[in-house]
């Protein structure tokens, strides 16, 4: 079954800040697609409207999943996830004082997750080792690297179609940045999932991309039918490699 | 001094039935103030009511206290959901609970003791059954059942509120939403709906609590008031929220205060509570059990 985001001139802002002026992109089934942008530019925003965060001031989010196509625009946050969207947010956002298994537990609180709650635990310390090991251990004392395979795993075990990932790079070392980039990627085909990846490290993210959008001042200013695309891009070039 | 073999063994056991007596009375502080950063000083006084309510039952249909209180749960719960939607409504969604949150619960207290006041004047109340009054003998040590048939009550539904926080969907999520309510909803809860449901557990708390209350000895209108300090002292022991370290943190104020009131003094029992809670705070601020990051 097809699964897709369709975002049409979404406007969004906070109080009398505009931060989205008329925003479109497509994620289609089975992409990869990186949202490119340095900080403040509107990424972060754009990934809380399609998880309904943020409330858009208009445009659409369309959402087809399992052959049905939903407007998320007025949606909660919870609702969002229950169709199916799972968002492994900046700052990995874990529940500190929970356990790694708690955690992932508690990411299978979706009632479509909860039938296949055993294999998808088995899964997801199957793809990280080191979080079988750590089961029991509170999350907030674990190292930044390991924190982020919690953030990933905890999505995952929600049964996502669509995997929305925001900024997985801050806080990490470099090393480390690539094995969860390039372990993003191992996933997304190992569960033939739809991922939106918002990161303003261009080196690291379009190792991975299908296409990519360049979002400067809330406008898209780059659309990239390619990762050759993208890195060929002139813009880019000024903008992320110093050319 | 020579300690006496048989008023040893007789205190210390008083003390461990006493202890899961106060466990029952604490479980719904450590719920609503452990889990949820709620300052529910109102707390007694719903454990209060419950006590008249089941003195009610037990006046007018001759229930059992225990069975009393376990029916009463359900409404209590009840309770518990309105209570905390007036709360979320009036001072949380603003960001106001700390300073008139906690004049909400005190206005709340007095309101309810008032009502029993109205109702049921100052007298002292008390419940009545066949084994109340009774006691098992084993050797020099006298176990009375107006004690153990609470501590039993008390350990099982600890017990059963440990099971329902760390095994199902509902409690895990109970056990997150203070920690990160936007990531809760991340997850598919609704925070507020979660909070709704801990709160109204923690109250239905209180009407079994309520029910052993009276069990143990008579009550009046105002007798919550003792246990504000007890309890709180035992949810910051136990370390905010940890519902073993509930249990443990109430059997050992238990066991503290019935050894001060045997080799010391009853007059110096109250004063246990709060020289646990200055120790706590002083030397392990995040309890026995807290899980601290």
């Amino acid at each position: 079954m097809a699964n897709s985001l369709t975002i049409r001139n979404v406007e969004a802002g906070y109080g009398s800040v505009r931060v989205l002026y008329g925003v479109s992109m497509d994620v289609n089934d089975g992409e990869t697609v990186v949202l490119l942008g340095s900080n403040g530019n509107g990424k972060s925003t754009l990934i809380k409207c399609i998880t309904g965060i943020v409330q858009p001031s208009g445009g659409e989010i369309l959402l087809s999943v399992d052959g049905q196509q939903v407007n998320l625009i007025g949606k909660s946050p919870e609702e969002i996830v229950d169709l199916g969207i799972a968002l492994v947010p900046e700052g990995r956002r874990l529940f500190p004082a929970l356990s790694v298994e708690e955690n992932l537990m508690l990411g299978a609180y979706r009632k479509a997750a909860r039938a296949r709650i055993e294999e998808n635990l088995e899964f997801v310390y199957t793809a990280f080792p080191r979080l079988r090991e750590r089961a029991g251990q509170l999350a907030g004392s674990m190292s930044g690297g390991e924190q982020q395979m919690v953030a990933v795993a905890r999505a995952l075990m929600s049964e996502p179609r669509v995997l929305l990932v925001d900024e997985p790079s801050v806080g990490l070392a470099p090393i480390l940045v690539s094995r969860m980039i390039a372990k993003i990627k191992e996933l997304k085909d190992e569960r033939n999932l739809t991922v939106l990846m918002a990161e303003q490290n261009f080196n690291q993210a379009i190792k991975i991309a299908d296409r990519g959008y360049i979002i400067v001042h809330g406008h898209i200013e780059f659309e990239g039918e390619s990762a050759d695309a993208l890195r060929n891009n002139e813009m880019i070039r000024e903008y992320y490699l110093g050319a | 001094m020579s300690i006496d073999p048989s008023l040893l063994m007789n205190a210390v056991a008083a003390g461990i039935l006493l202890g899961g007596f106060y466990a029952a009375v604490a479980l719904g502080l450590s719920i609503t103030f452990g889990q949820l950063d709620v300052v529910n000083i109102a707390h007694p006084a719903f454990i209060v009511a419950g006590s008249y309510l089941v003195f009610a039952l037990n006046g007018g249909f001759g229930l059992d206290p225990v069975l009393a209180g376990i029916i009463l749960m359900p409404v209590f719960f009840v309770v518990g959901v309105l209570v905390y939607r007036v709360y979320y409504a009036a001072f949380e969604r603003t960001g106001r609970e700390s300073l008139a949150g906690l004049a909400f619960f005190f206005g709340l207290m007095f309101i309810i003791e008032v009502l029993f006041i109205l109702a049921y004047g100052v007298d002292y109340r008390l419940v009545e059954t066949d084994y109340i009054g009774k006691q098992i003998e084993i050797g020099l040590l006298g176990i009375p059942w107006r004690m153990l048939v609470p501590f039993c009550a008390a350990v099982v539904m600890t017990g059963g509120v440990y099971l329902f926080l760390s095994k199902t969907f509902l409690g895990r999520a109970i056990l997150a939403v203070s920690q990160d309510r936007l990531a809760l909803q991340l997850m598919g809860a609704d925070p507020i709906k979660i909070k709704q449901i801990a709160f109204g557990l923690g109250i239905a708390t209180a009407a079994l609590a309520g029910a052993l209350l009276i069990m143990i000895g008579p009550v009046e209108p105002t007798i919550g008031r003792l246990y504000i300090g007890r309890i709180f002292a035992i949810v910051v022991l136990g370390g905010m929220g940890s519902i073993p370290g509930t249990l443990i943190a109430a059997i050992i104020l238990g066991l503290a205060e019935s050894l001060v009131a045997t080799y010391i003094g009853p007059s110096w029992a109250p004063t246990v509570a709060f020289g646990i809670l200055l120790l706590t705070l002083a030397f392990r601020p995040s309890g026995l059990l807290g899980r601290q990051a």
